[in-house]
């Protein structure tokens, strides 16, 4: 009998009560009126005022109020505490912009892990990390989760050119934001 | 001894690759018996958590680093280095972030001091960057294959570099500390006494500074100075760069009377550009007072002053640990390497474990 070749993944001997559940997608709220929109900045260049723009016409469209949060690392996923706060005051979530390596997975497992808490997320990656997004919310237990696009890059904008980018952003927010789905 | 059998070998080769363990070259298949003599060179558990990263959900044991190790081609008494290394690595604030992640493709800098060198046969001469030699080439390997296997970051997916680093995952330095005239990088890092030690920080990329003809110290040093302080590499108010310098430079400061301290202050003072120079490379940011979020890495400036003049001076190191000096390579030719810091050096070194 011949030795085994061994897996160095660590991942092949995993008990199956070790994977991680399915994350529930939060129920959406018919309409957006009125709503509470927490936005969660990410800090990458532009991501401000992009978010800020996006806020700006959710409450000139719908009459939202908006509370703005700072991500305190781009790289990582927020911790649980602030996802609690989040939770507590935001109706909605609005979180990016995904445009790196790491921040574009942490923004996917931000969006995933407020869904499981009861919160819809609409998360804004660029479109060149969206393997990257996939591969997080997939590990996170939901694959398939579906989050906005836009194109890259975004750091690199004008002032006006990232007030468009939020404004063709925007339809796919709501959407994400109010229609049921799996 | 009868020969071992080289399409078995193949098979159990082309088996790892398509489990998609390797990172393109082939794996040492690796049996229990095998890891087995990695795990016996070490008093650590073998269940033992040498580093997780959180964002992924995955944890790196002491068994799983000594699979990676062996697949990656170390004999098992290298296996404390490998812990060590890793260890060093891990306490990196980019690497426990998201450098493994980044588009930056950051590649490690692994630097080996002490009796460790001569014992295990690492490279401490001519052609410190390698190839060429055993341990200088797998160890950093198996940091790559733990990286890849323990944590699952695979390129394309949560491994976005946009070009990378040429060399990842290969740069093991064993210092040149017996033509070194100053202590070991150990010592700057917290573990003196001629003790076995590994010191690891991540790095974006190197250039060399070839300045074999110059008879002043000073001369030199401005040549150094020049290539620290370009442009292109600075992306936040302050960076980081290790000097490998040559034993021929490091002597030859030495002789001037510099001690490593003098050698990193002088740098220290003149590395920079004019807040004009970045303002016209689009980097006007990395001059600004008010750079990033509160804490955020390179936040360099509370305060918010008046907009700063185009003259003005903007230096882009901070203190000894943004500036680590160590010596390598032969003494054939006075040239040397400036390494970039991708984030900054935690400024502490490991000692090699031994059995207990």
């Amino acid at each position: 009998m011949p030795n085994a070749i061994l897996d160095p993944t660590g991942t092949a001997t995993a008990s199956p009560g070790s994977a991680r559940p399915a994350a529930a997608r939060a129920p959406r709220p018919a309409s957006l009126d009125g709503a509470r929109v927490g936005l969660l900045i990410n800090t990458k260049t532009n991501a401000r005022p992009f978010l800020a723009e996006v806020g700006r016409l959710l409450a000139e469209r719908y009459g939202v109020t908006v509370t703005t949060r700072t991500k305190t690392n781009f790289a990582v996923p927020e911790p649980e505490d602030v996802i609690k706060e989040l939770a507590r005051e935001s109706d909605v979530v609005v979180t990016g912009v995904g445009d790196c390596g790491s921040c574009s997975a942490a923004a996917a497992a931000d969006g995933v892990v407020l869904e499981a808490a009861g919160v819809p997320v609409a998360v804004i990656v660029t479109d060149s990390f969206r393997a990257t997004a996939d591969a997080m919310a997939a590990l996170r237990g939901a694959p398939g989760y579906r989050y906005a696009v836009t194109a890259h890059p975004v750091a690199v904008l004008e002032e006006e050119q990232v007030k468009d980018r939020a404004a063709q952003v925007l339809d796919d927010v709501v959407a994400l934001l109010t229609q049921p789905g799996e | 001894m009868t020969p071992p059998d080289p399409d078995e070998a193949q098979r159990a080769i082309e088996y790892c690759y398509d489990q998609g363990w390797s990172d393109g070259l082939p794996l040492v298949p690796a049996s229990a018996p095998l890891v087995e003599s990695f795990l016996a060179t070490t008093g650590k558990d073998p269940d033992e958590i040498i580093g997780s990263l959180e964002q992924v959900g995955r944890d790196c044991t002491v068994y799983l680093a000594a699979v990676n190790a062996a697949m990656a081609g170390c004999r098992p008494e290298y296996f404390p280095v490998v812990l060590a290394a890793f260890e060093a690595l891990m306490r990196e604030r980019a690497a426990r972030g998201g450098g493994f992640q980044s588009t930056s493709g950051p590649a490690p800098l692994i630097v080996v001091n002490g009796p460790v060198r001569q014992r295990l046969g690492f490279n401490t001469a001519g052609g410190a960057f390698g190839p060429g030699f055993r341990p200088n080439m797998t160890i950093p390997r198996a940091i790559g294959l733990i990286v890849r296997n323990a944590f699952g970051i695979h390129p394309h997916v949560f491994e976005q570099a946009t070009q990378g680093v040429p060399g990842r995952w290969s740069i093991c330095v064993a210092e040149n500390e017996e033509e070194s005239p100053w202590g070991p990088l150990a010592a700057d890092g917290g573990v003196g006494g001629g003790v076995s030690a590994v010191s690891t920080t991540l790095t974006r990329t190197m250039e060399f500074v070839d300045n074999r003809h110059a008879p002043d110290p000073e001369d030199v040093l401005r040549d150094f100075q020049d290539t620290i302080s370009r442009t292109g590499s600075q992306i936040f108010p302050k960076s980081a760069v290790a000097l490998v310098l040559c034993p021929e430079h490091a002597q030859m400061f030495a002789a001037a009377g510099m001690s490593k301290a003098e050698v990193q202050n002088w740098l220290l003072e003149r590395s920079g550009r004019t807040v004009g120079e970045f303002r016209r490379a689009g980097k006007a940011e990395v001059t600004s007072r008010r750079f990033g979020p509160p804490g955020a890495a390179g936040a360099g400036h509370a305060d918010d002053g008046p907009p700063r003049a185009d003259d003005e001076f903007h230096p882009i190191l901070s203190g000894p640990q943004s500036i680590p000096i160590i010596v390598a390579g032969a003494k054939n030719a006075a040239i040397s390497m400036v390494v970039r810091i991708f984030g900054e050096w935690s400024g502490t070194s490991v000692p090699v474990g031994d059995k207990q």
